[in-house]
């Protein structure tokens, strides 16, 4: 079905390039801020700074109190956050329509003038947090660290890719006053930031409230770098094993796949949905419901930039199964579909529930704004949200194979394994 | 001069203009859906929401756990699992392949109120998914090997919520809060040995006399325009009967054990944090001093990064990612819950401050957490209510405890007219003291410290 959500665009003097999306059906407006930094753009040494900064970004700048942030707009019925990944860092909120210029306000101080307000007090107490945040997220947590290991396993040593964005706790302990100060210089500027807006405001009252309360910044930041140069596929594969005190065996198989936003990688994601990320996929159908050697099987792509992307299956191993022969058959399935490709059955229903997911993703403003400001940021593709069932609606099955074929070699993978060891066993 | 002349004039010497001032939002209410009776009994609500194009479909059925055989609790939530995995017409592949064909995502699962059947289709396929839907209602047959299956990938759940910090601290919480003879204290999904007892026949029989029309609220919600609910809804879940279904019994308030005031560390040598979960006894939504406090309530003790509990344990420790409570009603009686995660060697100071941050609401809030609060739940309700599928939850979750989105809207009005005494009194009603205290991580390290803290008999249990 043909999408029409209104996208109206320009750019700002300083370079920041804003959207606004009219939507009158709820009385509120969503603020979606991208910056282009991630975890990516981190040096040796230095992992999981961009995530630490953006915890920073709560504490304070030129005009606004530690804490104010949250306290002030959510006072006025905002709910707002910020998250970092590998590609890019987003800070956000949606609130109701006569707060949002307070929110425009808020935001263009800290983009623009953080640095006054930063202090060693506070970087170490969100330092302290982050430590938290990982050990909740990573370290507390059985396969926890899976998908440390597949980044690390799939990518190169200093690619982009290769660490993960929340960093290691040696490098958060070695981040300092000058590494804020430098990033925010480096990264911070309206030159390197998409501003969406979408809600109960026309396209003249949003882009007068972004040149208001944006204008006067300057172009600040460093021009974004190229980016890297593209990956093939693994020649030879990898297999990482990591025993410990988990439930059940566990298997990550990853692979790399081609860079975001291309028709190749559309294919390749509707391979990886027809083997494993439909309750019909066939690794489900054989492993869970007809061998029942498998608990679940479930299958992601991850969409990156710079050069290659990700998709992973993961695997939990029944009790008593051998995951050995689970593997065996999972590289069985992969080599019969880059020969034979997806069945009819298959492509349709890949098809029928991404454009169900993309509708739901679409449905409320939030995520709309944060689809919006990514595909401007990363893409230059301000229409994507209304043109992207139509993009893969043209992948045809033999684009799928050919994907396949390409990326999903069994001589590609890359195998984390997490085994469940007995007390008994560990002990002999 | 004019006033804009004014606002310019107070632009500050770095070019940033003067804080905008914030226009009030004005009054909001929750949707207002259709009603109507199918043939069978099923309550259709019906909400039309222009612009949502996937439609949420949520179907409810209240019922207490304690309908549930004592031997083989957990059955429900496994017969909730296996209504799409076969039906009289299409065994279980096909009808996986029929649901994911149209694009329809389909779940169910058993919390205390209920059975809930959900299920989120794009609008053209609306009339195919209600009839797969009440095909999954009426007619399922709980294959044999669909049944082992499922009863095998249950116990392996077990297993991992046993791994899983904040499931283990749950799961003890239950055990150590409610009555051993009460319902209440054992996992809604059933244990090991529950569900190692559990037959195919048990399965047949809890849906054959549990599961009918008759109680049923179901919800739509989405661009209904140029849809004919009624009659879509009326020729496939409305043509549903069950002659044997029994009415559920009336829920009723679950027992408190006597020693429930207690601490129990469960020990997991090793753990480089402490999961903690602090609870008692809470209102449910019948409350008679009204429910609207204690949303308000739980936002300013632990609903935010600058709530009174993570100013002090995150934004000036730095012991924690955040530590979040909530008054969490059931249908009888309800529950306030704290919890989170606090880094190892900092447990029992974070078990102190935590014990003292929620004693100190007792003595009052200021006019500025009050205002803040309030305006909080009440601002972002049209936002939190914009989606289909936010509004069909909505929905069911009042129809699950007897009551409709009116509620919601009377809620939001109440709120705004509580001042800080009604909201000091309505806490001091629920928190006097008693704490059960579950803290999940190496007990061996912090055993003593909390012994010493004097605030409760102290039991370690294996993890």
């Amino acid at each position: 079905m043909p999408l029409d959500y209104p996208i109206h665009e320009a750019t700002l003097a300083n370079g920041l390039r804003v959207v606004v999306s009219p939507d009158a059906s709820v009385p509120t407006v969503t603020v979606n801020i991208w910056v282009n930094v991630g975890s990516r753009h981190e040096v040796p040494g230095r992992t999981g700074f961009a995530h630490l900064f953006e915890h920073l970004m709560f504490q304070g700048s030129r005009h606004i109190a530690s804490g104010e942030h949250f306290t002030r707009l959510m006072a006025e019925g905002g709910r707002l956050n910020a998250t970092t990944w590998f590609d890019r860092t987003n800070y956000f909120e949606t609130i109701p329509k006569g707060a949002y210029e307070l929110a425009l306000w808020m935001e263009a101080d800290r983009h623009g003038h953080l640095l006054d307000a930063v202090t060693q007090e506070n970087l170490d107490n969100q330092r302290d947090v982050v430590k938290e945040e990982k050990r909740q997220r990573y370290d507390n947590v059985p396969y926890g660290t899976a998908l440390i290991e597949v980044y690390a396993a799939v990518f190169p040593a200093g690619h982009p890719y290769h660490h993960p964005t929340i960093g290691s706790m040696e490098d958060l302990d070695a981040a300092s006053l000058a590494d804020v100060h430098d990033f925010f210089r480096r990264y911070y500027g309206p030159n390197n930031s998409v501003l969406t807006l979408v809600g109960d405001i026309t396209p003249e009252e949003g882009f007068a409230a972004a040149e208001r309360y944006f204008g006067h910044l300057l172009p600040s930041a460093e021009p974004a770098r190229p980016a890297v140069p593209p990956l093939e596929p693994l020649a030879d594969p990898v297999r990482v094993d990591r025993p410990g005190h988990v439930p059940n065996d566990r298997l990550h198989i990853a692979f790399r796949l081609p860079v975001d936003n291309t028709p190749e990688f559309f294919a390749a994601g509707l391979a990886i949905d027809a083997l494993g990320g439909l309750s019909t996929s066939r690794l489900v159908q054989r492993l869970v419901r007809r061998e029942q050697v498998a608990n679940s099987v479930q299958a992601h792509a991850m969409g990156f930039v710079d050069g290659v992307s990700l998709g992973f299956l993961v695997v939990d191993v029944a009790d008593g199964q051998d995951p050995e022969a689970i593997e065996a058959a999972v590289v069985e399935e992969l080599e019969r579909f880059v020969v034979e490709g997806p069945t009819e059955v298959e492509m349709e229903s890949a098809m029928a529930q991404s454009e169900r997911s993309w509708l739901s993703a679409l449905a409320g403003q939030e995520e709309r704004a944060d689809l919006i400001s990514q595909h401007v940021l990363l893409h230059g593709d301000g229409q994507f949200v209304n043109t992207f069932l139509d993009r893969i609606g043209e992948v045809g099955p033999d684009d799928v194979r050919a994907a396949a074929s390409r990326w999903l070699r069994p001589e590609s993978r890359a195998v984390v394994r997490h085994l469940s060891v007995r007390d008994e066993e560990a002990v002999a | 001069m004019s006033d804009v002349t004014e606002v310019v004039d107070r632009t500050l010497d770095d070019g940033t203009p003067p804080e905008p001032p914030v226009q009030p939002p004005g009054a909001w209410r929750f949707a207002t859906p259709a009603r109507h009776t199918l043939s069978n009994g099923i309550e259709l609500v019906a909400y039309d929401i222009p612009g949502q194009y996937v439609i949420s479909v949520r179907t409810v059925l209240p019922f207490p756990l304690s309908v549930e055989p004592r031997e083989v609790e957990g059955v429900a939530s496994i017969m909730a699992r296996l209504l799409d995995e076969g039906t009289a017409e299409h065994s279980p592949e096909e009808f996986a392949e029929l649901l994911e064909r149209k694009g329809i995502a389909l779940g169910a699962s058993v919390t205390d109120g209920g059975l809930g059947v959900d299920l989120d289709v794009p609008k053209r396929r609306l009339a195919e998914a209600l009839d797969l839907l009440r095909q999954a209602l009426a007619e399922p047959v709980f294959p044999e090997p669909e049944v082992d299956r499922h009863r095998k990938t249950r116990l392996a759940q077990i297993e991992q919520e046993r791994a899983l910090a904040p499931q283990r601290a749950a799961q003890e919480f239950i055990n150590t809060f409610f009555d051993g003879a009460d319902r209440a204290s054992r996992p809604t999904a059933g244990t090991t040995e529950s569900i190692s007892a559990l037959t195919r026949q048990h399965i047949v029989d809890f849906h054959t006399e549990r599961v009918g029309p008759t109680g049923m609220t179901a919800v739509v919600a989405g661009d209904l325009t140029g849809l004919d609910v009624v009659t879509l809804a009326e020729d496939t879940l409305g043509t549903w009967r069950n002659a044997s279904h029994v009415p559920a019994p009336p829920a009723t308030a679950p027992r408190r054990a006597v020693d429930a005031a207690r601490v129990v560390l469960v020990d997991r040598p090793g753990s480089v944090q402490s999961e903690l979960l602090v609870g008692w006894a809470g209102p449910d939504r019948h409350t008679t001093t009204g429910w609207a406090a204690y949303p308000v309530l739980g936002f300013m003790v632990g609903g935010s990064p600058n709530a009174r509990v993570d100013a002090v344990l995150r934004e000036e420790k730095g012991y924690t990612y955040g530590i979040r409570s909530v008054f969490r009603p059931r249908r009888v009686g309800g529950l306030f819950l704290t919890s989170g995660s606090v880094r190892a060697d900092a447990t029992v100071e974070s078990v102190r401050l935590l014990l003292d941050l929620l004693a100190s609401g007792r003595e009052g809030f200021s006019p500025e957490e009050v205002r803040a609060g309030v305006d909080f739940i009440s601002k972002t309700a049209p936002g939190r209510f914009a989606t289909a599928d936010a509004v069909a939850d909505e929905a069911v979750l009042m129809a699950l405890d007897g009551l409709t989105t009116d509620f919601t809207t009377r809620t939001l009005e109440a709120m705004r007219r509580l001042d800080g005494e009604q909201l000091t009194a309505a806490y001091r009603e629920w928190v006097q003291g008693e704490w059960t205290i579950v803290v999940v991580g190496d007990a061996s390290s912090y055993a003593d410290g909390v012994r010493a803290l004097g605030v409760g008999d102290v039991s370690v249990v294996p993890a």
